[in-house]
C-alpha cells in the first residue's frame, strides 16, 4: 500500500450534497408487518431445524466470543472495543453466521485527525458517547450490539476487507452478514450529521434495538457548578451594593459606546456569515502554494480576513467623522486641528473609494445616473 | 442637514426669533412634503418600466384577499374559508393571515370610492406600498426629532425615503406585509420615545394602538415587544429609572398585549410563547423598581436603608418565583417555546444545524459585506458616527436609538431578510451623524468667513443647538434629583427656562472657539455633499435597475432590442378562459397563489406552506414515473398540471432547477422517493448521463416533451447541455397549452381507460416498457393507496 493519505480521499465533496434528512430512517410500515409475520414463521422453522446441529457445532465458541467481547468492552473506558486484524477475523470473519451480535464499527485514522474538514475527532467523540449511553441504558447486560473502532495504520487489511477507502465511515455489521463488504450497511453521510442522536436513530432503525437517551456529559461538572454558585453567592452582595450605589461598569457609557460600535463592526464585516458557514480567514492559492488569497471574488461568499478588512473600512469613516465633529472642535491648537482634519479627510476618502472599488471587483457593482437625454 | 435654519425647537424667551422659527417651521413642512413625494415617486420605476401590476407571489395572495374583502365586507372576510386552495382540505383565511395590510388597502379603497374616486382594487393595492413609505419617512422624521432635533429628523427622513433596502420591499406593486409594517414599526418607536420624553398617558395609549397596528401587519412585531423591554431594562440597570419610563412601558405591556391577543393569528400566543415573556419579566421588574423608588421617596435615608433590605428581598423572592414559573412553562413546551426562526436569531448556527428548511431559504442566509453596501450604501460609513453622537450626551431617547441599531445590525448579520429592520435604524443614526457634521462644518465656515462678524446673526443659529444641549442638561439634572419631589409640569418648564438662559449665553461665547479650520471644513462639507450625491445616485439606480422587476413579466435586453416575456399571464389567462371553473390545477407550490388569483382555479398546494404532507404528495407525483403520477393526481381530482420550463429562453428559476427540492420534500414523507436515484454520482444532471429514474420522472417528461422539435437538438439553455432523452411520448397526459416562449406548459390528465381493456393492456405495457429497476409493486408507490 502506498501513502495512506492518498488512498483515503476525504468526503468533502459528498458532504456538500445535502441528502434528504429523514427518508432513510423511516421504515415502511406495511412491509414491516408482512415481514414480521413471515419472519416469525421462518425463524421457528430455522430454529427447529438448525438449532440442533448448529448449537452442537458451535456451542462452545459462541458464548465464549460474547464473553470475550464483554470483557473487552468493560476494559475500555468508554465501552468502545478496539479492533485489529486479529480480532476482526476472530469475531467477524471466522465466527459463523448468524452471529449472536451486531457490530457498529467506526473507522478511524489517527493521521487524519488534524484534517478539520473531516471532523473525525468530533465524530469519534459522538460515537463513544453513543456507545457509553447504549451500555449505560442497558445496564451492561447487552450482548446484541457492540461498538468498535478500527485504526487504519494498525489494520489496513481489515480496511480492505470492509472495502473502506474513504473516511469518515461508520458501518453496521449485522448478525447475518457473511461478506463484510457487501452485506453490512454503511451509515449515510447525511444521516450522521455528526451527532450521537442521529447515529442512534440509524442504529434503532437497522437493528430494532432501542438505544435510549444519550447521556451527554454536562459542560460543567457538579463540583465546578457548585464552586461557581458559591462564588456567585459570595459575590452577589458586593454587586448589589455597587448597583445601588450606581458605580458598576454598566453605568460607564464608554463601555456601552465601544460595545455598540464593536457590534456594528462585527455585523457589517459579515462575521456572522463566517461563523455560520465556517469560512476560513484566508485560502491558499492553488496555483502557487506560497501565495495566500484574502479576497474571494463573487458575491454570496467571503473570507474572514476580507470581511474584517471591509468592516474596518466601514467603521473607520464614521469614527473619524465623529472624532472631527465631537473631539477635534475642542482642540485649541490650529495647526493640529488642520493636520488631523486633513488626515481624516484623506483616510475617509480612501476608505470609501476602496470599498466601492472592492465591491466593483467582487460583484461587478456599477451604477449610473439617470440624466436627461438632452444632456448627452 | 439644515439644522440651523429649520429648527422648530421653541425658545420662548427669545421673541426676536419667533419669526425665524415660524419660517423654519414652514420650510421644514415643505421639505417633509417633498420628502414624501420623493419616497413615493422613487418607487414608481416598476410602474414606468413595466406596468401597474402586482409583483411576485405573496402579493397575489394579499391582492386576492383584498378583493374578497372589498367585495364581501369585513365579517365575511373574517370568516372566510377558502376552498380554492389546498384541495381537498381548503384553508381558513380569516384566522391565519395578518390582516393589517388587507384592511389598510381595503379602507383606502372604500374611502376613495365613497369620495367618488373609482379606483380599482388592484390600483389601490399597487400603490399602497409607496404611500406608506412616505408615511414611514415622516415617522422617521418625528422619531429622530425626538432624539436629536429637527435637523437630524429631516436628514433621517430624506435618507429613509430612498434607502435601497426598504425600496426592495416597497416598490409599487410589491403589495406585501412589510410595506405597511415598517411604517408601523417606526411609528411605534416614535410614540414610545415621545411618551418617554413627555411622560404623557395620551401618547402611551397611542403607542399601544400603534403597536396593535404593527401586530396586525407583520410577524416582526416580536422585535418591538423584545426591544422595548430591553431598553427599559437597560434604563433601569444604568440607573435611569423615572416615572416617565414607567408610563411609557406599563400601559404598552398591558394594553398592547390585550390588543395583540385580539388579532386572530396571534391570539393566545401573545401570552403563551417565549417571544413575549421578556416583556412580562421586565413588567415585573419595573414594578419592583418603581416600588423601591416610591419607598425611597417617602422615607428618610436612614429608614430607607432598613427598608431596602426588606423590599429587595421580598421583590427578589417574587421575581424568582415568577421566573421559576416561566421556566417551567417554557420547559414544558417541546421547542422551549421559541419558534425555530427566533432561535436561529439568538444562536445563529442553530438553523444550519437543525432546520434545513429554514436554512435553505435564500432570505434566511447570512449576508456578506457587499450586501450592506448594496442595501444601505454609504449609510454603512455614517452609522458609527451616529452611534457616537447618540452618546454625547446620552439621553433616554438616544440610548433607545443605540439599542435599536445594535440589535438590528446584529440580526441583519444573521439573516439577510432583517436588513429591512436595520434600514430605518441606519437612516436615523446616519441622519444624526450627517446633521451634526453639517452643523459643525457650516458653523466653522460661518464664523471664519471674512465679512461675517456680527453677533446677531450667529446667535440665532447657536441657540437651536444650544437648546438641544440645554435640554439634555435638564434631563440630566432632573434625573439626579429623581422623583423624590415630583415637580409639576409648570414648574418644570420654568426650571428649564431658568437653566437655558445662562447656558445659551455661555455656550455662544464658547462656540466661537469651537470652529474648525476654514478650508478643511470646506473640503469636508464638499465631500459630505458628494457622499450624499453618491447615495442618491445609488438609490435611484437600485430602485430602477435592481429592485423593480415584477417577476411576473420578464424582460431581457439583447442586441436586437427589448424582449418581453409575458408567458405567465398568458398561461393563467388560458386557464381562466379555457377550463371549467371547478377544475383543479396542480403545480409546484410556488405558483399556487398566482394560479388562484389570476386564473381563479383551485390549486392543490400554494405558497402558504402549512401542510408539508400535501406538498410532499405533489412533490412525489412530480418525481414519480408517469403512471404513478397520474394515479396520484387522479386521486386528487386534478385535471391540469402546470409546469414552468425555462430551457428554451434561459429562465433559470424554473421547475427543473427546483426539482431536487420536490424530490427531497417528497422523499421526506414518502420514502420510496430517494434523492440518490435522481443524482449521477452526487450530481444533478439532465443530459445523457442522467439516471433512468430522472429521465422517466413526470417533471422531466412534462418539461421536455416535444422540446427537441424546437431546434432539432434539444439544447437546454439554462443547464447548457443537450437533454438526455429527446424522443418520447406521453401515455397518461396530453399537452393542451404551451405559452409563446414555452415558459409555462399545461397538460391535461387523460381520462381513465376502459376498465377491462385497460387492465390487460396496462399490465402488458408495464412489463414491456418500464425500465425502472424497482419494479416491485408500482401500486405501493402511490401514497393514496
Amino acid at each position: 500500500m502506498s501513502r495512506p493519505s492518498q488512498s483515503l480521499p476525504s468526503h468533502a465533496t459528498l458532504n456538500q450534497n445535502p441528502s434528504s434528512p429523514i427518508s432513510e430512517t423511516k421504515p415502511k410500515k406495511g412491509k414491516k408487518k408482512e415481514m414480521a409475520i413471515f419472519s416469525t414463521h421462518l425463524f421457528l422453522l430455522l430454529f427447529i431445524t438448525l438449532s440442533l446441529f448448529l448449537v452442537v457445532s458451535t456451542a462452545g465458541s459462541e458464548p465464549e466470543l460474547v464473553a470475550d467481547l464483554l470483557t473487552l468492552q468493560s476494559e475500555s473506558k468508554s465501552g468502545v472495543i478496539h479492533l485489529d486484524d486479529r480480532t476482526v477475523s476472530k469475531f467477524l470473519t471466522s465466527a459463523k453466521t448468524p452471529r449472536p451480535y451486531s457490530f457498529l464499527i467506526f473507522f478511524d485514522a489517527t493521521q487524519l485527525h488534524d484534517k478539520s474538514e473531516l471532523h473525525l475527532r468530533e465524530l469519534r467523540q459522538e460515537f463513544t458517547l453513543l456507545a457509553s449511553s447504549f451500555i449505560a441504558n442497558h445496564n451492561n447486560s447487552n450482548t446484541k450490539l457492540f461498538f468498535c473502532d478500527i485504526e487504519f495504520r494498525e489494520s489496513q487489511s481489515s480496511f480492505h476487507l470492509f472495502g473502506v477507502n474513504s473516511l469518515p465511515h461508520i458501518r453496521l455489521i449485522g448478525p447475518t452478514a457473511k461478506s463484510l463488504k457487501d452485506d453490512s450497511e454503511q451509515m449515510n453521510q447525511g444521516d450522521v450529521s455528526r451527532l450521537a442522536e442521529s447515529m442512534a436513530e440509524f442504529v434503532e432503525s437497522r437493528t430494532k434495538l432501542t438505544v435510549g437517551p444519550i447521556h451527554r456529559p454536562p459542560i460543567l461538572s457538579k463540583k465546578q457548578l457548585g464552586l461557581i454558585v458559591a462564588l456567585l453567592l459570595i459575590w452577589s452582595p458586593f454587586v448589589a451594593k455597587k448597583i445601588f450605589a450606581g458605580e458598576t461598569l454598566l453605568h460607564d457609557s464608554k463601555i456601552w459606546l465601544s460595545g455598540a460600535v464593536f457590534v456594528y463592526f462585527f455585523s457589517v464585516s459579515g462575521a456572522m456569515h463566517n461563523i455560520i458557514r465556517k469560512m476560513p480567514m484566508f485560502l491558499v492559492d492553488r496555483n502557487d502554494p506560497n501565495k495566500l488569497i484574502f479576497f474571494y471574488q463573487g458575491s454570496g461568499m467571503q473570507l474572514g480576513a476580507e470581511g474584517f478588512a471591509v468592516g474596518f473600512l466601514y467603521t473607520i469613516v464614521g469614527l473619524l467623522l465623529a472624532f472631527v465633529t465631537h473631539v477635534l472642535v475642542y482642540v485649541k491648537d490650529a495647526t493640529a486641528k488642520r493636520a488631523a482634519m486633513l488626515f481624516a479627510i484623506f483616510v475617509s476618502f480612501w476608505a470609501v473609494k476602496k470599498v466601492i472599488i472592492l465591491d466593483n471587483w467582487k460583484t461587478g457593482y456599477g451604477i449610473h445616473g439617470f440624466w436627461p437625454s438632452s444632456w448627452n | 442637514m439644515a439644522a440651523t435654519e429649520t429648527s422648530t425647537a421653541t425658545v420662548p424667551t427669545l421673541y426676536t426669533n419667533t419669526l425665524r422659527n415660524a419660517f423654519g417651521g414652514v420650510l421644514s413642512f415643505f421639505i417633509l412634503l417633498l420628502i414624501g413625494v420623493l419616497a413615493f415617486s422613487i418607487r414608481l420605476f416598476s410602474v414606468i418600466k413595466y406596468e401597474s401590476v402586482i409583483h411576485e407571489f405573496d402579493p397575489y395572495f394579499n391582492y386576492r384577499v383584498t378583493q374578497f374583502l372589498t367585495k364581501n365586507g369585513i365579517y365575511e372576510f373574517w370568516n372566510w374559508f377558502d376552498d380554492r386552495t389546498w384541495y381537498p382540505l381548503g384553508r381558513v383565511i380569516g384566522g391565519t393571515v395578518y390582516p393589517g395590510l388587507t384592511l389598510t388597502a381595503g379602507t383606502i379603497w372604500w374611502l376613495l370610492n365613497s369620495l367618488n374616486i373609482p379606483l380599482s382594487v388592484e390600483t389601490v393595492c399597487v400603490f399602497t406600498a409607496p404611500i406608506f413609505s412616505a408615511f414611514a419617512s415622516w415617522a422617521a422624521y418625528l422619531l429622530t426629532k425626538e432624539v436629536k432635533g429637527a435637523g437630524a429628523g429631516l436628514t433621517a427622513a430624506a435618507l429613509l425615503a430612498m434607502v435601497p433596502s426598504y425600496i426592495s420591499r416597497s416598490v409599487a406593486g410589491s403589495y406585501d406585509n412589510e410595506a405597511v409594517a415598517i411604517f408601523a414599526l417606526i411609528f411605534t418607536f416614535y410614540l414610545y420615545i415621545k411618551t418617554l420624553n413627555t411622560g404623557s398617558l395620551f401618547y402611551a395609549t397611542l403607542n399601544s394602538i400603534a403597536y396593535f397596528y404593527m401586530v396586525c401587519s407583520w410577524g416582526g412585531y416580536t422585535f418591538i415587544i423584545n426591544l422595548i423591554p430591553m431598553h427599559v431594562l437597560l434604563c433601569i440597570v444604568t440607573g435611569r429609572y423615572s416615572s416617565r419610563l414607567y408610563i411609557a412601558y406599563a400601559p404598552l405591556v398591558v394594553l398592547g398585549t390585550l390588543l395583540a391577543a385580539l388579532v386572530p393569528v396571534v391570539g393566545f400566543n401573545a401570552v403563551m410563547t417565549s417571544e413575549h415573556f421578556a416583556s412580562f419579566l421586565v413588567f415585573i421588574i419595573i414594578h419592583v423598581v418603581a416600588l423601591v423608588y416610591y419607598i425611597k421617596g417617602i422615607l428618610s435615608p436612614k429608614m430607607f436603608k432598613v427598608a431596602v433590605t426588606l423590599v429587595v428581598s421580598a421583590g427578589l423572592a417574587v421575581c424568582l418565583a415568577m421566573i421559576a414559573v416561566l421556566i417551567a412553562l417554557v420547559a414544558s413546551s417541546p421547542t422551549k417555546g421559541w419558534s425555530g426562526r427566533s432561535l436561529s436569531l439568538l444562536d445563529p448556527t442553530y438553523a444550519s444545524k437543525y432546520i434545513p428548511i429554514i436554512a435553505s431559504v435564500s432570505e434566511h442566509q447570512p449576508p456578506t459585506w457587499p450586501s450592506y453596501f448594496m442595501d444601505i450604501n454609504v449609510l454603512a460609513f455614517l452609522v458609527p458616527a451616529g452611534i457616537i453622537a447618540c452618546f454625547l450626551p446620552l439621553s433616554d431617547a438616544s440610548s433607545f436609538v443605540v439599542l435599536y441599531i445594535a440589535t438590528s445590525v446584529y440580526f441583519s448579520g444573521v439573516m439577510v431578510r432583517l436588513m429591512l429592520v436595520l434600514a430605518p435604524a441606519a437612516c436615523i443614526t446616519s441622519g444624526i451623524a450627517l446633521s451634526q457634521a453639517f452643523d459643525v462644518f457650516t458653523r466653522s465656515i460661518k464664523f471664519q468667513l471674512p465679512g461675517v462678524s456680527s453677533n446677531a446673526e450667529v446667535d440665532a443659529g447657536e441657540t437651536s443647538s444650544a437648546t438641544a444641549e440645554a435640554q439634555n442638561n435638564v434631563v440630566k439634572t432632573e434625573k439626579t434629583e429623581t422623583s423624590k419631589d415630583r415637580p409639576s409640569r409648570k414648574s418644570k418648564k420654568k426650571e428649564r427656562e431658568h437653566v437655558e438662559k445662562p447656558s445659551t449665553k455661555a455656550k455662544a461665547e464658547k462656540k466661537r472657539l469651537l470652529a474648525l479650520p476654514l478650508e478643511a471644513s470646506f473640503i469636508s462639507l464638499l465631500l459630505l455633499v458628494l457622499l450624499g450625491a453618491f447615495y442618491v445616485v445609488h438609490c435611484v439606480w437600485a430602485a430602477a435597475e435592481a429592485y423593480s422587476a415584477p417577476s411576473i413579466v420578464l424582460t431581457s435586453h439583447s442586441h436586437d432590442g427589448l424582449h418581453v416575456f409575458d408567458d405567465f399571464r398568458e398561461a393563467y389567462a388560458w386557464l381562466r378562459h379555457n377550463t371549467d371553473v371547478d377544475d383543479k390545477v396542480a403545480s409546484w407550490w410556488d405558483y399556487g397563489y398566482q394560479t388562484t388569483a389570476m386564473a381563479n382555479r383551485t390549486v392543490i398546494v400554494d405558497n402558504n406552506t402549512w401542510n408539508n404532507t400535501h406538498i410532499a404528495t405533489v412533490g412525489t407525483a412530480m418525481s414519480s414515473p408517469e403512471k404513478a403520477a397520474w394515479e396520484i393526481f387522479h386521486s386528487l381530482d386534478v385535471k391540469y398540471v402546470l409546469v414552468v420550463f425555462g430551457g428554451l429562453v434561459g429562465y433559470p428559476s424554473d421547475d427543473i432547477n427546483k426539482f431536487l427540492w420536490m424530490v427531497r420534500i417528497g422523499g421526506g414523507v414518502f420514502p420510496h422517493i430517494k434523492e440518490p436515484d435522481y443524482l449521477r454520482d452526487g450530481q444533478y444532471r439532465i443530459d445523457s448521463q442522467a439516471t433512468p429514474t430522472m429521465l422517466n420522472c413526470l417533471m422531466y417528461k412534462l418539461s421536455y416533451y416535444r422540446f427537441v422539435e424546437t431546434d432539432g437538438k434539444g439544447f437546454d439553455r439554462v443547464r447548457r447541455t443537450e437533454i438526455g432523452k429527446k424522443y418520447f411520448k406521453l401515455s397518461h397526459f396530453e399537452e393542451v397549452f404551451t405559452t409563446h416562449h414555452w415558459m409555462v406548459r399545461i397538460y391535461k390528465l387523460k381520462p381513465p381507460k376502459n376498465r377491462i381493456r385497460g387492465k390487460t393492456k396496462k399490465s402488458k405495457s408495464k412489463t414491456s416498457s418500464t425500465s425502472s429497476p424497482r419494479k416491485s409493486g408500482t401500486k405501493k408507490k402511490n401514497p393514496w393507496h
